[in-house]
C-alpha cells in the first residue's frame, strides 16, 4: 500500500488524528532535519491549522479526497501565498509571493497538509543541490552522500520520511535525479500535463512540475490531482486520463524497448541493474526490444545550450526593484545598482548559466548555438517519436551512476553536467517519464530506472512501474529516518 | 576561443559583474563550457525544424477584464516603494 493510502486509512479509522500525526512529522523534521538539510522553512502553524480543519471533517464523518490530511512539501521554487519562495537564492530572500502556484491551490483545496518548503539548487541548476545557498540536503541512505538535484531537498525529505509525498520540477531531470540517488519514486510528465503557474521559471520550454513520492500508487494518486487545464499556463493541456485505475493492467505482450546509446558510459552497477529489471519484465511475458537511437549523443549540449539562453532571459526580472534582494553597497545610477544587485545574488551556477545563455544567444552566435541546437532539437523530438512507433516504453537508467559524496560535484562544471546525460533528452522531447529504484550498489547506495513513455502516457509508465514494484518491493527500501506508519 | 573581453561583454549584456580575481577562472570554465557546446557542430544527424512541443499552439483566453490584485499587495516586496510606486534612486 502507498504511503497516501496508509495514512488515509489511519486517519479514516481514527487510529490517529491529523493533527496527531502532523505533530510527527514536525517532531521528526526537528530531529533529522540538522543531519538532512531537506527543509528550508517549516510552516508548524499552517500544518496544524489545517489538520484541525481535516479532524473536523472526519468528526464529522465525511470521506476524505484523495490527498486530504497527508503531510506533504513543496520545492521551493513553488509559489506559496504569504510563504517564503526563495529557490535557495540570496536574490529571493524574504519574497513572500502573493498568490498561490496552481498546483498548491489545487492540494490546498483538498486540505493536503504542508510541512514546509524544501531545500534545492538555486533556481533548479545544478545535479547535488549544493547550489543552494542553504548549503545542499543530504542523502537519507548515507548523510555523506549528496541528495541529487535540483529537487534534493523533496527527494531527502520523503525518502527520509519527513514527508510523506512531495512536489519538485524537472528540467533536466531535476525530479528523476533525486529521486534516483534517494531510493524514491519521481514522475516528470508530459510537457503540458502540469500547470507551472507560479512556479519560478528557469527553462520554460522545459520546465515541468511533478511529484516526488516513496511507491508508485502514491505518484499516481498525486499526478492525478494535479494534472488540470489551467488557463494561466499558455502550454497547458491537462490530462487525458488517470492513471490510477490502470496501474495494475496486465503487461502481458508490451514492447519495452532499450536504446543501447543509453547504456553507453553507464557505470556497470547501474547497467547490471537496469539489465535485470528488464529480465524481470521479460519474465512477467514483456518482450525486450533493442534499438538505437544515435540522435541522444547530442542531448547534452543542446540542453544546455537551450536551458542557459531559456535561464538568461527568465533571470532577467531580478533587478532589486520589484522584490527580492537589492544592493546594500552605494550605486551610481539604475544600471549600476541592478548589476551590484545581480552580481551580490546569484551564485556561481546561475551567474555562469547567464552568461553562457547571453553568449548563444548574441549576435554572431545565435546561428551557431542557439538556432542549430534548436533544430537538434527536432531531431531528437523526432527519434523518439520514430521509436515509439515499434515500442510502448523506453527502459533507460535514469543516472549513469549513484549519488556522489558531498563536495565531489562542485569542482568540474563540464563533469557535472555528464550526470543529467540519461535524463535531459526526456525533457528535450517533452516526453514523461518516471524513476523507479531498481537496485543498490555494493555500498548501499539506490539505483534508479526510468522508464520513458509516449506523450501523455503517464497511465502506461506508471503501470509499468507499479509492475516492477510489486515484483521487485525489495528494492523499495525505508531508511532509518523519520515517521514510520 | 573564449577570451577576457569575450567575458566582459557577455558580463555587461548580462547586467552582471565579474570581480578581476574571478575573471581568469571564469574565463577559463567558459572556454570549457563553450567547447562542450561546441560538440552540437559535429553533428552528423540531420537537423529538422523545431517549431513547438507537442503541438502545442498559442493559448489565447477571452479578452476579459479581470479584477487586478491591490496596488499595496503587489509593492508588499518591493525594496523601497514610495507613494504608491516601486522606488528607483538615482544614487545611494
Amino acid at each position: 500500500m502507498g504511503q497516501i493510502a496508509k495514512i488515509q486509512a489511519m486517519l479514516q479509522n481514527g487510529e490517529i488524528s491529523c493533527v496527531e500525526l502532523t505533530k510527527k512529522y514536525l517532531k521528526a523534521i526537528e530531529e533529522a532535519n540538522g543531519e538532512l538539510n531537506a527543509y528550508v522553512t517549516v510552516t508548524p502553524d499552517e500544518a496544524l491549522e489545517t489538520a484541525k480543519k481535516v479532524d473536523e471533517k472526519i468528526a464529522r464523518g465525511e470521506k476524505l479526497l484523495p490527498l486530504e490530511g497527508v503531510p506533504m512539501t513543496l520545492k521551493d521554487n513553488i509559489s506559496t501565498n504569504g510563504i517564503e519562495t526563495t529557490c535557495c537564492s540570496k536574490i529571493l530572500e524574504g519574497y513572500k509571493p502573493i498568490y498561490d502556484a496552481k498546483v498548491w491551490e489545487i492540494l490546498k483545496s483538498q486540505n493536503a497538509v504542508l510541512l514546509g518548503k524544501t531545500n534545492m539548487d538555486e533556481f533548479a541548476m545544478g545535479s547535488s543541490c549544493e547550489n543552494s545557498c542553504f548549503g545542499g540536503a543530504t542523502n537519507p541512505f548515507n548523510t555523506d552522500h549528496v541528495s541529487g538535484g535540483s529537487s534534493g531537498g523533496v527527494a531527502s525529505a520523503v525518502s527520509g520520511d519527513i514527508a510523506a509525498f512531495g512536489l519538485g520540477s524537472d528540467t533536466g531531470g531535476s525530479i528523476r535525479q533525486p529521486a534516483s540517488f534517494c531510493g524514491i519514486v519521481g514522475l516528470k510528465p508530459t510537457y503540458g500535463a502540469v500547470s507551472r503557474y507560479g512556479l519560478v521559471a528557469y527553462a520554460s520550454s522545459l520546465d515541468q512540475i511533478g511529484p516526488i513520492t516513496k511507491t508508485v500508487e502514491d505518484a499516481s494518486l498525486v499526478f492525478d490531482s494535479i494534472s488540470l487545464y489551467d488557463e494561466n499556463d499558455s502550454t497547458s493541456v491537462g490530462k487525458s486520463e488517470t492513471t490510477f485505475d490502470k496501474l495494475d493492467n496486465d503487461i502481458k505482450g508490451m514492447k519495452i524497448g532499450i536504446a543501447r546509446e543509453y547504456l553507453d558510459g553507464v557505470r556497470d552497477d547501474v547497467k547490471e541493474a537496469v539489465l535485470s529489471a528488464a529480465e524481470k519484465y521479460k519474465e512477467m511475458g514483456a518482450e525486450i526490444v533493442y534499438f538505437d537511437l544515435p540522435a541522444l549523443k547530442f542531448a547534452l549540449p543542446v540542453y544546455y545550450i537551450l536551458a542557459c539562453a531559456e535561464a538568461s532571459s527568465n533571470l532577467g526580472r531580478y533587478d532589486g526593484i520589484r522584490y527580492g534582494y537589492k544592493t546594500t553597497q552605494s550605486y551610481e545610477g539604475t544600471h549600476d545598482m541592478i548589476c551590484k544587485t545581480r552580481s551580490e545574488g546569484f551564485g556561481e551556477e546561475v551567474k555562469r548559466r547567464i552568461l553562457l545563455g547571453t553568449y548563444v544567444l548574441s549576435a554572431g552566435y545565435y546561428d551557431a548555438y542557439y538556432k542549430k541546437a534548436q533544430n537538434l532539437r527536432g531531431t531528437i523530438i523526432k527519434a523518439f517519436d520514430d521509436a515509439f512507433k515499434n515500442v510502448d516504453v523506453i527502459l533507460a537508467p535514469t543516472v549513469p551512476m549513484t549519488a556522489f559524496k558531498m563536495g565531489e560535484a562542485v569542482s568540474d562544471p563540464v563533469e557535472t553536467y555528464l550526470t543529467d546525460i540519461c535524463t535531459v533528452p526526456i525533457n528535450i522531447a517533452g516526453l514523461p517519464s518516471v524513476s523507479v529504484p531498481c537496485g543498490f550498489n555494493s555500498k548501499g547506495m539506490p539505483i534508479g530506472m526510468q522508464i520513458i513513455g509516449d506523450k501523455f502516457k503517464e497511465s502506461t509508465i506508471l503501470n509499468v512501474a507499479y509492475k516492477y514494484q510489486q515484483a521487485c518491493p525489495e528494492n523499495f527500501k525505508d531508511t532509518k529516518w523519520g515517521v514510520k506508519l | 576561443m573564449i577570451t577576457r573581453e569575450d567575458v566582459e561583454n557577455i558580463a555587461l549584456l548580462s547586467k552582471l559583474f565579474v570581480p578581476e580575481d574571478e575573471m581568469d577562472n571564469l574565463t577559463q570554465s567558459m572556454q570549457e563550457i563553450v567547447s562542450f557546446a561546441d560538440t552540437i557542430n559535429n553533428a552528423d544527424v540531420e537537423g529538422v525544424e523545431f517549431d513547438n512541443i507537442n503541438n502545442l499552439s498559442n493559448a489565447l483566453r477571452e479578452d476579459v477584464v479581470k479584477p487586478s490584485m491591490p496596488k499595496e499587495e503587489i509593492l508588499k516586496n518591493a525594496p523601497e516603494q514610495a507613494e504608491d510606486h516601486f522606488l528607483v534612486r538615482k544614487h545611494s
